[in-house]
């Protein structure tokens, strides 16, 4: 014990290297610096406070009483001093913890700083043993030495060191903030002081924008915006302010130019800036100023300016005299000081063109199919001009024989997170003949509401419109005459009628799915029909499976793991009794139903149900399956 | 034997006593050394002084690469000059204590206080292991807690633990070697110790702060500074700043759709604000855009604030616009009509900000800018 203790030197650094007694002694130091130190600025060094914990230990007592814990110095002598005003805090709750452990804790947080020290100073580095804690910290102290050079020390009164020098800091700023501070006079937007790192952003000189107008680098279409902010016009009496803690507009009746150019008005806007593509040469000016005429050339980028208003008294101003033009008894010169960010980061243009291939253009579907958006590369293969597709369903668009498939697909999109492939199907032109397509689905789901609100679709065109041969022309006549037998999709009922036919199938699906989740939400429900309505004004009932759920769902849930048979439609989603609630781990919506469908869908889905009471009546179409209607009442 | 463990017991707290003191003169040097005012230097405990070391140490080193990749400093005239017709020596920061950079450096302060406050946020220097290896001082500012108290420390203890992840995240991608220039941009809760009258409390009492986060990684090879991630947190107030007309305001309720609209909206976009009740913020946008609005909303959902990238707004009658919309979560004024009286009525607060013009005006490309949706 005592050959360790004999050794000057060496650190008490090692967790268990010291005796008992030696802990004792350290913990009994009870200057709560470092709590102090996280606590306001007015709880004085070395006042200790009332957290001391009465030691009750054998042989500590007298050392208690000869340590003074208001010595100024008492925070440096104590070693293992918590570093944490944390750490002091749980001290205070945790009076059954052991003060072993507490010890522990911060002997190992001195360790691990040590290590990083080391870590960090060169001299330390090549060292293959670890060093102790007191050599490590003479090596640091001989290193801060060496990094401050001649400079002088930090310890004059009046010198306000901050830990980086300005400049330095400055810069940081600025690079950090990826921008420019610039300030520009209110009266013409004349530049007049501007940041180095312009050259970085803008790629003009700070020469060459000083003193210029800022108007002369802004967008045209921006300048008004510009000059609004910069302005103290009697035009904007009452500014538009937002208040912070309502966050509503609070119309400020202030004098004009009292509180906008009063120092702090803050202005936080965007627009659009010059920036100078190639390298500035002064043979190239020219070049560039005739160029500059012609707008496709003109590069711009969006700048986040924001800042605040401020104003010196002319007389300050010596030979720039800025302020009124050629008033002498001028009011201030004010002018606006702020920082521009270049918005790069966030999705510009660029970022949704690059995404999407040149073949490729992007719709929205609502719920039940219609579209609701339609890309303007759509006209390009499609013949159609946007405003031609939208409010129309998909289904009148595809080709009889995908019918099946991107139903079932449509289902299933309805109900997964993912995204959901198809196969390639045809879709029809506005001259008649069917470009392939093959897509890729998703249902864009609220992350509040978690209700489904949209489904996006990105089309691949595979081939385009071609008359290839007598297949498509005969479809395109097919599908013209409407009395042909329809392909029967699982779980629509086939009215006839081409048209309606192909709305119905999506309002439909869309309904299958609210009234699933409508019955999700209400398990009790589960066994009965919860469409008492329709089942009795249904005037046939073929299907027996009038207790569950759309049939065409039972494909749909089988599927869940399988590769995908929707090719072969027939017979093979009938399955017969088979229940499906409450299986299926795709059902990822929650039971928070609201009226999400928009009107339209429902009365559309009323349409085709009279049509087809009407028209089944002189039994024209096939077999009407009215177990599987479902609309929302 | 007593007599013996007693003496022995005196000898080795003497010996203690001793290596205590010269560690403590040991500190002291240290300490002195750093750039500090003498009333924080005395206040500063053992850890803190090692940490604040660690700190210079790691910025000196950050800030040596700098200086040897830019040769611009050369050139700077401050602002301050040009009005008074001056010019300002040129500070590489290798001078020594001479009066005139001692000025120099007093005005340059100046300037640096005004770069940090046009900013309206601090400055964060993050290592790859999320140490806040530098902070500027007016962090006191905006977290109460004071640079010296906080510098060193790492950032995973006084932010929110739900966004560890995505700090975690942005840390990740800049150790493996992505160069500079890469930006980071991501919204966090961060203690503070504010009180609402400004005044600073301790840490037990900290409040939750939303600070939006924009920087770029710099790359270092140096042994002792490692990449790091330049960062400006900036809270994300809705404060007096004075409205362009090219902006407008909104609420919404906590699914994005419009419950209130400034009449502005009427001469930026077309709709008019009765037209927009009701209507969900997904259907007005780009379809490109919905991942972008997608993240703005899950973040407000979880954070309280937002700041949306720029994103396509469809115009009524054809075209769209870009906008970028900084968006709040408050408590609802206005009397809660809806039947859902359980829970405190939130809604959303936007101001968006119109970045361009109308691009391709007569292009329709959704069900919602046609006229014909709104004349039910």
């Amino acid at each position: 014990m005592s050959a360790r203790n004999a050794s000057a030197g060496g650190g008490d650094r090692a967790g268990g290297g010291e005796p008992a007694e030696d802990l004792l002694v350290e913990e009994n130091q009870s200057s709560s610096m470092s709590l102090s130190s996280l606590m306001s600025a007015s709880s004085a060094a070395g006042v200790s406070l009332s957290m001391e914990m009465p030691r009750k230990r054998k042989g500590s007592i007298d050392i208690q009483d000869s340590k003074s814990a208001s010595i100024p110095d008492a925070d440096m002598e104590d070693d293992d001093n918590g570093s944490d005003g944390d750490d002091q805090h749980v001290k205070m709750k945790c009076i059954r913890e052991p003060h072993s452990q507490i010890e522990k804790r911060r002997r190992d947080k001195m360790n691990i700083l040590i290590d990083k020290l080391s870590a960090m100073i060169p001299t330390c580095n090549p060292m293959s043993r670890k060093l102790d804690k007191l050599t490590v910290l003479r090596m640091a102290v001989q290193h801060l030495k060496s990094l401050k050079g001649s400079a002088s020390s930090f310890s004059e009164a009046n010198y306000k060191p901050s830990f980086l020098p300005n400049e330095e800091l400055k810069h940081l700023v600025l690079k950090a903030a990826d921008g420019f501070l610039f300030v520009v006079g209110c009266d013409r937007g004349k530049i007049v002081f501007v940041s180095e790192s312009v050259t970085k952003i803008l790629n003009y000189s700070r020469a060459e924008l000083i003193g210029q107008s800022l108007f002369d680098y802004i967008h045209p279409k921006d300048m008004g915006k510009v000059k609004e902010q910069l302005s103290a016009s009697e035009l904007y009496p009452r500014e538009r302010l937002i208040d912070a803690k309502t966050g509503l507009q609070v119309q400020a009746y202030l004098p004009v130019g009292g509180a906008r150019l009063c120092s702090g008005a803050r202005r936080s806007f965007f627009c659009r800036m010059k920036y100078n593509k190639v390298s500035i040469k002064v043979e190239e000016k020219e070049f560039q100023a005739s160029s500059s005429k012609k707008k496709e050339s003109q590069k711009y980028c969006t700048v986040h300016c924001t800042g605040y208003m401020r104003s010196w008294p002319t007389s300050q101003l010596g030979a720039e005299g800025e302020g009124e033009a050629d008033k002498q008894d001028s009011s201030d010169f004010s002018c606006l000081v702020a920082v521009g960010r270049i918005h790069s980061h966030s999705s510009p243009q660029a970022n949704g063109e690059v995404r999407v291939k040149p073949t490729e253009f992007i719709t929205r579907y609502a719920m039940d199919g219609k579209f609701t958006f339609v890309d303007q590369r759509a006209t390009t293969f499609l013949g159609y001009l946007p405003q031609e597709l939208l409010g129309t369903s998909c289904y009148e668009y595809f080709h009889q024989d995908d019918l099946p498939h991107l139903a079932d697909r449509h289902r299933k999109v309805l109900r997964s997170k993912e995204k959901i492939d198809t196969n390639c199907y045809k879709f029809k032109t506005k001259c008649g003949s069917f470009v392939t397509l093959q897509s890729q689905w998703f249902s864009f789901v609220n992350p509040w509401t978690k209700e489904v609100e949209y489904i996006v679709s990105t089309n691949t065109v595979i081939s385009q419109a071609s008359r290839s041969g007598n297949k498509s022309e005969q479809s395109c006549k097919t599908s013209d005459d409407g009395k042909k037998s329809l392909p029967i999709i699982p779980g629509i009922s086939a009215t006839p009628g081409s048209m309606i036919y192909a709305g119905s199938i999506g309002t439909q699906i869309a309904n299958e799915l609210l009234d699933f989740n409508r019955m999700n939400s209400s398990p009790s429900s589960g066994n009965a029909s919860p469409f008492s309505l329709p089942q009795d004004k249904s005037p046939q009932t073929h299907n027996q499976n009038s207790n569950n759920v759309p049939n065409g769902e039972a494909a749909d849930m089988e599927i869940a793991g399988k590769s995908s048979p929707e090719d072969e439609p027939q017979g093979a989603a009938f399955s017969g009794g088979e229940t499906l609630m409450g299986e299926n781990s795709q059902m990822d919506l929650d039971s928070v139903v609201g009226p999400g469908l928009s009107s339209l869908s429902n009365d559309e889905a009323a349409m085709a149900v009279i049509m087809s009471l009407l028209e089944s009546d002189t039994n024209l179409g096939e077999a009407v399956d009215f177990e599987d209607m479902r609309w929302s009442l | 034997m007593t007599a013996d463990k007693e003496k022995r017991r005196v000898i080795s707290r003497e010996a203690a006593r001793k290596r205590r003191q010269v560690e403590s003169e040991v500190f002291r040097d240290l300490s002195r050394l750093l750039p500090l005012q003498p009333s924080v230097r005395s206040n500063l405990d053992k850890p803190s002084v090692i940490r604040l070391t660690l700190s210079y140490i790691r910025m000196h080193a950050l800030l040596k690469v700098n200086f040897a990749t830019e040769a611009e400093t050369s050139q700077s005239v401050k602002y301050g000059d040009v009005l008074e017709g001056g010019e300002e020596v040129c500070d590489g920061g290798q001078d020594g204590g001479e009066k005139e950079t001692e000025e120099a450096t007093e005005e340059a302060s100046g300037e640096t206080q005004l770069h940090l406050s046009t900013l309206e946020g601090f400055l964060m220097v993050l290592s790859s292991e999320g140490d806040m290896v530098y902070l500027s001082d007016n962090v006191s500012k905006y977290m109460g807690l004071t640079q010296t108290e906080l510098m060193g420390h790492n950032i995973f203890d006084f932010t929110h633990p739900s966004d560890h992840e995505e700090i975690r995240f942005n840390l990740q991608r800049m150790s493996e070697g992505v160069w500079c220039g890469a930006t980071r941009t991501f919204v966090l809760r961060i203690k503070s110790t504010l009180t609402q009258r400004g005044r600073s409390t301790n840490l037990k009492s900290a409040t939750w702060k939303v600070l939006h986060c924009q920087g770029r990684v710099r790359v270092c090879s140096a042994p002792s500074a490692g990449s790091c991630l330049l960062l400006t947190c900036q809270p994300l107030p809705l404060s007096h700043t004075l409205l362009s007309s090219h902006t407008f305001t909104s609420q919404h309720s906590m699914d994005m759709r419009f419950t209130h609209c400034d009449q502005r909206v009427t001469l930026l976009l077309g709709y008019s604000p009765v037209e927009l009740l009701g209507r969900s913020i997904y259907d007005l946008c780009h379809t490109l855009d919905t991942d972008c609005l997608t993240k703005n909303h899950l973040n407000l959902c979880f954070k309280s604030q937002s700041v949306s990238g720029q994103y396509r707004m469809l115009v009524r009658g054809g075209g769209y616009v870009w906008v970028e919309s900084h968006c709040a979560v408050i408590p609802s004024v206005r009397a809660s009509k809806s039947r859902f009286r359980s829970y405190q009525p939130l809604c959303i607060l936007c101001v968006t900000y119109i970045l361009s013009g109308v691009e391709e005006p007569s292009l329709l490309l959704s069900l919602d800018q046609t006229i014909n949706r709104y004349l039910s």
